[in-house]
């Protein structure tokens, strides 16, 4: 069995928010400095769920990881090789840069139908950069495989996966037939702290690189210029609060003041 | 398990509070004049004819000599058993570098008995006890070489300065067996019976019967010869000579030639029996019980580490192990294993360990012993195993020790504060025990409690322990002017630490800091946002690995910006640059701020002006305390601030009792029946002062957690602060709003 699990790096959310700037005139997020970028946690999570597949089905299947990104992107791969994966996939190239979710998942279904034999996707519910939560269905549609998304549990038998998903009310229990993507939420639980021994196997592998010529793909349809998303406008947002004290020379005077002030204001 | 601590009150007042140091001769001394003094004295007094036959009415007296091959027999056997189980374990690095500091250790430890001491009960009767069995044992080698070699000196003088110390030590030898039973069974939930064996009472009551049949023995004796014939030597066996009339006046036969069977010879021949066969069985608990500690106590004090007690071994080329850590108990070394051998079971440490005392599941004691006892269940098919297929065996035992024998939660609840070693009578290390086994639960098995991980993780990503912060690591520079950056040209970099620049309470303390190395002239620098974690708790948490990248990381800049002195604020930082660095070639000169600032005021570089009239207490933080022995420049800044009037905790220097977040605990959750924090908190509170100093950013942070707890009404709430806060207020005048303090 051949797990694919899809692993971005993302600038650190921890980033203290003095640290955290954006350069308007190119709509981008500039790196904060001192502050390396980190695997995105849902993509940990969307591991921790892939290998414990892979444990329960024992020695012949096996993970691999795939990152579309920069070099750095590196780092993400070998962290998810270190909790158990077997291989690792970069996908670099300039052509890459700028795209969309789209792009993105093109990009990734291309390097999936490139491996061959891989039977499912797991993906984290969203990046927790941008957190748009698309490429795992728009992968699922590219590959034309079927997709069930958000999951907190995920269990495999006879060739069918049966995946328990987060509702805004409740949870659901659904199950397809493999090939299959399936996004993974935090309510799956956290991801393994990695053991030493796989730490250090996980160092000497090596991360196979591949480029748009590799995959087959035209540099117009990915990246920037194949992205269907412009951003208008990236920005802090401002924020601002007054404080104003309720008058009243006692507590029942004051909360009477309260209900007219936001009855007059409209906020009740 | 926990138990009530009975607590002892160390010395009240400030300067003259550092543990006394002792020496060989500490436990000894005060005897051995006198008893010398006495001997000069019979020798000027008595008569040079006076002696005795020394197997006085004994038909079989070689008996002796065959108890005696048994006994050495016995010995041998239990030894070797006892070494073939400690062989089973890795080798010990440098246990034979250092032998006059080794040997300095056994005269201190073993002869000395410096650690017993620190119990003064203890310490006396326990002094009463092995000083009577010492020189009873002289005394009946001397009987033995009388009798059975040409050498004839027991006569004349000496004779009776023998009687008069053979009988003085059966009697100190009596008293501490009296002190002793009464510990044992009229003391209530006295430590040493928190795990109680059958041996126990044999042990000390065995000994009591040696020494009273002894002493009929030699009181039939007198009244069969001395008392008769010689009653100014008699008197020499000063407490026999009273014995032997208190037996003689019931009127018992005494023997004559038309008797020569009389009750007193009786009384003689069948104590003397039970004497001897007592004797030797007692000697032949060493094998069997803690009686062992006769043998393996000094030899452990040979073996005691020679480094300083706050580093933890490395583990030398880390990638290419089997396994990290200690998972089985052939991975401990073999002095690992020993030690274990060597434990009394007496609780001293279970009666200091912080986790104990809060009622949490670590008791050093109970881990010693489970220990021990898994080596003797699984060490002998440890041992066939490896003999017959040379490899480790690490599969033999159907039995996890770290899981099953040791439990993660105990192994977890360890604040690596250095407590138990401390007190330890016979130099167990606990510490790299307890680490050994973390390493091996999250290196080799990654399960460690989820918010240790969270701050492993936060470590390896971010480079500090604390997740979620919202400061940087410049932060605290806001408001302070120009701050240097540390480029070599300075002589100190100020290492500010994680806890230093990214936890908001802290941030007072390091500009406290900051301002005064300013103020005293000093010539240093930061290294602002090039700061990381120097891989401290990772270490304390077990992951070696981790530590040993960063440590290495480090050094390699700390190198390259020709770094040579650095003052910290954290103890911990201080610990790992000064005793752990130097394992990775990083040999630099460490000072914490304390001992910078204590310097800085004796030779007027600060000059503390404004009072801060108030009552402080003074928390002795492990790391910088136990570990590293720095107890007096905290005290004398104290002192020098004016009216600061410091009131000590009844547990202080090296009895202090840690906050409760060494050893990584300040990132997990602790469970068990209270809080350490709060236990601490508690104790400052009731000394009644208004601050609790300190000189850890982790000790404050516990302190500013506990508090709240122990005084709900914020009114008149006790304050944490470091040290170097106070001195700021002294030398700079009380903080201003744009300068506000924590309250
Ligand atoms: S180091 Fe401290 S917490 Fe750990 S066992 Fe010893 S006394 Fe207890
Ligand atoms: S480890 Fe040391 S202090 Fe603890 S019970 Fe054993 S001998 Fe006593």
């Amino acid at each position: 069995m051949h797990l694919v699990v899809c692993a971005k790096q993302i600038p650190d959310p921890d980033t203290p928010p003095s640290a955290f700037k954006i350069d308007e005139a190119t709509n981008s997020v500039v790196p904060a400095p001192g502050i390396s970028p980190i695997l995105s946690q849902f993509d940990g999570i969307a591991a921790e769920a892939a290998l414990r597949i892979k444990e329960s089905q024992g020695d012949d299947s096996k993970v691999t990881v795939i990152s579309m990104g920069a070099d750095s992107a590196r780092a993400a791969i070998k962290q998810v090789l270190a909790m158990g994966a077997d291989e690792g996939v970069l996908l670099n190239d300039d052509a890459f840069e700028g795209g969309d979710s789209y792009t993105t998942a093109k990009v990734l279904a291309a390097a999936i139908n490139h491996l061959g034999d891989v039977d499912a996707v797991f993906c984290g519910r969203q990046a927790a950069d941008w957190d748009m939560g698309q490429v795992g269905l728009l992968l699922s549609e590219e590959l034309n495989w079927a997709s069930a998304i958000i999951a907190k549990g995920v269990e495999y038998g006879d060739g069918n996966i049966s995946v328990q998903r987060v509702l805004t009310d409740g949870f659901e229990t659904v199950s397809t037939q493999l090939p299959a993507v399936v996004t993974v939420s935090n309510e799956f639980g956290e991801p393994r702290y990695p053991k030493l021994p796989q730490i250090m196997a996980a160092a000497k592998k090596t991360v196979t690189q591949f480029g748009a010529s590799d995959l087959g793909l035209d540099p117009s349809d990915v990246g920037a210029s194949g992205s269907r998303l412009k951003v208008e406008r990236l920005y802090i947002p401002e924020t601002d609060s007054n404080v104003e004290f309720m008058e009243g020379d006692t507590p029942q005077e004051q909360a009477a003041a309260l209900v007219q002030k936001l009855q007059a204001d409209k906020l009740i | 398990m926990t138990h009530d601590a009975t607590v002892e009150t160390s010395s009240n007042t400030a300067m003259t509070v550092r543990p006394k140091s002792s020496s060989l001769l500490g436990a000894w001394w005060g005897p051995a004049v006198w008893i010398s003094a006495t001997g000069v004295f019979a020798g000027t007094r008595a008569s040079d004819i006076a002696g005795r036959e020394t197997f006085f009415n004994v038909a079989q007296p070689w008996v002796v000599y065959v108890f005696l091959a048994g006994l050495v027999g016995l010995l041998t056997f239990g030894f070797v058993r006892h070494a073939s189980l400690w062989m089973i374990g890795r080798p010990t690095d440098g246990i034979l570098k250092e032998i006059p500091a080794r040997l300095r250790n056994v005269g201190r430890y073993g002869a000395g008995q410096d650690k017993v001491r620190r119990d003064r009960y203890a310490g006396i009767m326990h002094w009463c006890i092995s000083s009577s069995i010492i020189v009873l044992t002289v005394v009946t080698a001397q009987v033995a070489l009388q009798d059975d070699t040409p050498l004839n000196f027991l006569h004349g003088n000496y004779y009776l300065f023998f009687s008069f110390y053979g009988d003085l030590f059966g009697l100190i030898g009596l008293i501490g067996v009296g002190m002793a039973l009464y510990r044992r069974y009229f003391a209530s939930h006295h430590r040493i019976r928190w795990d109680e064996r059958v041996e126990d009472h044999l042990i000390i009551v065995g000994l009591g019967l040696i020494l009273v049949t002894g002493f009929v023995v030699e009181s039939a004796r007198i009244i069969e010869t001395e008392l008769v014939q010689h009653p100014d030597w008699a008197k020499w066996s000063f407490v026999s000579w009273v014995l032997a009339q208190g037996i003689d006046s019931f009127g018992f036969s005494v023997s004559s030639p038309e008797n020569p069977q009389s009750e007193i010879l009786a009384l003689h021949t069948w104590s003397w029996w039970v004497h001897v066969v007592l004797a030797f069985s007692w000697l032949g608990l060493i094998v069997f019980t803690r009686l062992d500690h006769l043998i393996f106590a000094p030899i452990n004090a040979f073996f005691l580490r020679t480094d300083a007690p706050g580093r933890l071994a490395e583990i030398k080329d880390i990638e290419e192990q089997e396994v990290f850590g200690v998972g089985h108990v052939q991975d401990f070394t073999w002095k690992q294993l020993f030690e274990l051998d060597a434990c009394v079971r007496c609780g001293r440490c279970t009666e200091v360990c912080p986790a104990n005392i809060s009622g949490q599941p670590l008791s050093p004691m109970h881990l010693i012993q489970d220990l021990k006892g898994h080596l003797a269940d699984v060490g002998p098919d440890i041992q066939m195993h490896r003999h017959a297929t040379g490899d480790a065996g690490r599969e033999v035992s159907p039995i996890a020790m770290v899981g099953d024998v040791i439990k993660d939660e105990t192994l977890w609840a360890c604040r690596t504060c250095g407590a138990c070693v401390q007190e330890c009578p016979v130099l167990i290390e606990h510490v790299p025990t307890i680490v050994d086994m973390r390493r091996f639960l999250v290196m080799n098995e990654a399960r460690l409690p989820a918010n240790a991980q969270a701050a492993l993780e936060n470590i390896e990503m971010r480079g500090h322990p604390w997740r979620g912060t919202a400061l940087e690591r410049t932060t605290w520079m806001e408001g302070l002017g120009e701050v240097t950056i540390f480029d070599g040209t300075q002589d100190y970099l100020y290492w500010v630490g994680c806890s230093g620049s990214l936890v908001e309470r802290n941030l007072p303390i390091t500009q406290s800091v900051f301002k005064l190395l300013r103020e005293s002239g000093a010539s240093f620098g930061v290294m602002g946002q090039e700061e990381t974690c120097n891989g401290d708790p990772a270490r304390r948490l077990g992951n070696e690995y981790l530590f040993q990248i960063l440590a290495q990381q480090l050094i390699e800049t700390f190198n390259s910006k020709n770094v040579q002195k650095v003052i910290t604020n954290c103890p911990h930082c201080f610990n790992t640059f000064k005793n752990e660095y130097p394992q990775f070639d990083g040999n630099f000169e460490v000072l914490h701020h304390t001992e910078f600032l204590a310097g800085a005021l004796e030779d007027g570089r600060l000059k503390p002006k404004y009072a801060v009239t108030s009552d402080v207490t003074y928390h002795d933080s492990c790391y910088l305390g136990r570990m590293n022995g720095t107890y007096d420049a905290p005290r004398q800044i104290i002192e020098m601030v004016p009216g600061a009037n410091l009131v000590e905790m009844q547990r202080n220097l090296s009895r202090g009792l840690c906050c409760g977040a060494g050893g990584g605990n300040m990132w997990q959750e602790e469970i068990g029946e209270r809080r350490v924090n709060h236990v601490r908190t508690e104790e400052a509170v009731s000394t009644g002062a208004d601050q609790v100093i300190s000189n850890c950013p982790f000790c404050i942070q516990m302190f500013e957690d506990g508090v709240p707890s122990i005084q709900p009404e914020e009114e008149g709430r006790i304050k944490p602060f470091d040290v170097a806060e106070l001195l700021e207020a002294a030398v700079f005048g009380p903080k201003t709003d744009s300068n506000p303090t924590e309250d």
